[in-house]
């Protein structure tokens, strides 16, 4: 009985006698999101711009992307095994996929939802297509695809927890841990931090947002 | 100079022509208003000038120069393009959106600067104030204006021009299109006009081009349209008051004839009173010492007590530019209660007058 008994002392406690191993740990886990945000970053635009710009692309894609969101992650980490195995590549590809879908369907949506008279206008004026999307496209849906990496940084931050279950390590390591000894103090503790470093991420996302959009308008 | 030949436009195939066999001339320096219900062909017309929409047959010429042997993205910037929805970027200020053309033609940024400027104050709109503001700050005259000065940046000869300003009220509307007429006496572009309505394109445009249906139905003035029109389609879109449009063609510079004569504010009453009763409308302006227009004494305001000028002067509730139509100078006769409307420059000088019977007289004329 004792062992699932606890009292939030024990929490503290249990952070200042382990703080080299749980700053590991978050420094593994900030390292896991920021991989998966750089690389889903990168794929996602590329792809929300090829779906506004190519109709058939958009009609893969955004199912596409949908579909990965329904997956559990746990069934994703484990489809994903054959092929790219344990470790921090199988956290790295899952967590890039789940971030996927925001960051496509916020540029997917912002594109096609800057007024035709802006783009007639451009056009009309002797703006070559590269030139509207530097110009004119780029900079007019940056606010909208920065809320969608916003989302996709929080949501990924919690996930990224199970990709310990296959060795990607990160905070998710003190919940399992916990979890196979009977010890919520570290299960906590380990939902505490990711907790933390979501919101903290999160704030500064919005607050850059705001920026972006008050610079605009 | 922009000519039309045999100009056809088929969207897909097997379809009704958008645009059949038009044929059109448009001399350097002169508004061309093209007119007509939705879907006649004349946003379409227009748009194959600068390329946005391809020629299915025909050919398009400016200055002589075969349009579809120019590349489209130099043969826009060399053109101005208004749309009615404007289209004003923004992400970007008014200074950036007006600099929009000079940017792609890689002018230097000192020169963009002062152009950005130049163009705002023509527009009237203070640079100061206005060149690091965004457009939603804006109301919709101003948007209008900041359309119109982003289209005229480099300066290019054409300009096309989709209801410029249909998006406003009807007392801006009305600004706008003086105010543009006054520029274009200045500037003297070649200009297509798109508008559905029929009055505007009586009031800006030198030549009016009718359309329906993709066909072109009449080409000519203003003034032959009101007189003569082509078939019935004409005489309904122009209207059974053809008299009252005719008011709006007649500038009130055209049949200004009649003087006033001033009296300074200083002056004494006996001296403002010899005027009165010489004047037709037994009124006498009264002048500032640098001769702007204050008000005006008539018989009324000789009765009252008083031993200068300046004691018994009235100031008109409105008065005219030389520049304002004759439908203009109507309605301030009717809304100051006079038969007779006072017309100044554009100092507020005094020039004149214009009674009613000289609007009767001027319409009579015309018939």
């Amino acid at each position: 009985m004792g062992a699932s008994r606890f009292e939030f002392r024990d929490v503290w406690e249990y952070i200042t006698s382990n703080q080299d191993y749980l700053i590991r740990l978050m420094i593994q886990h900030a390292h896991l999101v920021f991989f998966a945000i750089v690389l889903g970053v990168v794929i996602g635009i590329t792809l929300g711009f090829l779906s506004a710009y190519y109709k058939p692309v958009a009609a893969v894609v955004l199912p596409f992307a949908q579909i990965m969101m329904t997956v559990p992650s746990i069934a994703l980490i484990g489809i994903l095994l054959p092929f790219v195995g344990l470790g921090f590549n199988n956290g790295l590809v899952a967590l890039t996929l789940y971030s996927l879908l925001p960051i496509i369907r916020n540029t997917y949506t912002g594109l096609n939802e800057i007024s035709p008279s802006i783009l007639e206008a451009a056009r009309g004026m002797g703006l070559s297509e590269r030139r509207i999307l530097w110009r004119i496209k780029l900079p007019l849906v940056l606010p909208v695809v920065f809320a969608g990496i916003r989302t996709a940084i929080v949501m990924i931050v919690g996930i990224g927890a199970i990709a310990s279950y296959v060795g990607a390590g990160g905070l998710g390591d003190l919940i399992f841990r916990g979890i196979a000894r009977m010890r919520p103090v570290m299960i906590l503790t380990g939902a505490i931090f990711i907790s933390i470093i979501a919101i903290f991420l999160d704030i500064i996302m919005g607050w850059i947002e705001r920026k972006l959009i008050a610079r605009q308008t | 100079m922009i000519r039309f030949e045999n100009v056809t436009k088929i969207f897909s195939r097997g379809t009704i022509p958008a645009v059949s066999n038009l044929n059109i001339e448009i001399p350097e320096g002169t508004i061309c208003c093209m007119v007509g219900p939705s879907g006649c062909g004349k946003t379409t017309s227009m748009k194959m000038v600068n390329r946005l929409h391809s020629i299915t047959e025909g050919k398009i010429y400016i200055d002589e120069v075969d349009n579809s042997t120019i590349d489209p993205i130099s043969l826009r910037l060399d053109i101005g393009y208004v749309i009615q929805e404007i289209g004003l970027f923004p992400h970007m200020t008014i200074a950036d959106n007006v600099a929009t053309v000079l940017v792609e033609k890689k002018w230097p940024k000192q020169e963009i600067g002062k152009r950005v400027d130049e163009l705002l104050e023509l527009m009237g709109l203070e640079p100061k104030i206005y060149r690091q503001r965004r457009p939603s700050h804006l109301s919709g005259g101003q948007r209008q204006r900041v359309g119109v000065a982003r289209a005229m940046a480099a300066n290019p000869p054409i300009m096309l021009m989709d209801e410029p300003f249909g998006a406003v009220d009807h007392i801006a509307r009305v600004r706008l299109q003086n105010e543009f007429l006054t520029l274009q006496e200045k500037i003297s572009k070649t200009i297509i006009f798109v508008t559905h309505d029929i009055d505007e394109a009586i009031k800006m445009g030198d030549m009016i081009a009718v359309m329906r249906e993709g066909k072109l139905v009449q080409y000519s003035t203003p003034e032959d349209l009101l007189s003569t029109p082509a078939d019935e389609f004409v005489a309904n879109l122009v209207g059974g008051n053809r008299s009252i449009k005719r008011l709006h063609l007649i500038r009130v510079s055209e049949i200004l004839n009649r003087k006033v004569a001033t009296v300074n504010m200083s002056d004494t009453l006996e001296a403002a009173k010899k005027h009165v009763i010489e004047n037709a409308f037994n009124v006498v302006y009264v002048v500032s010492d640098t001769g702007v227009l204050n008000g005006f004494i008539g018989k009324v305001e000789l009765k009252q007590e008083g031993e200068f000028v300046k004691d018994v002067y009235r100031s008109y509730p409105e008065i005219i530019s030389d520049e304002a139509t004759l439908s203009d100078a109507l309605s301030v006769m009717l809304s100051n209660g006079e038969s007779y409307v006072p017309v100044v420059d554009d100092f507020e000088h005094p020039l004149g007058a214009v009674s009613l019977e000289d609007v009767f007289k001027a319409v009579r004329q015309d018939d």
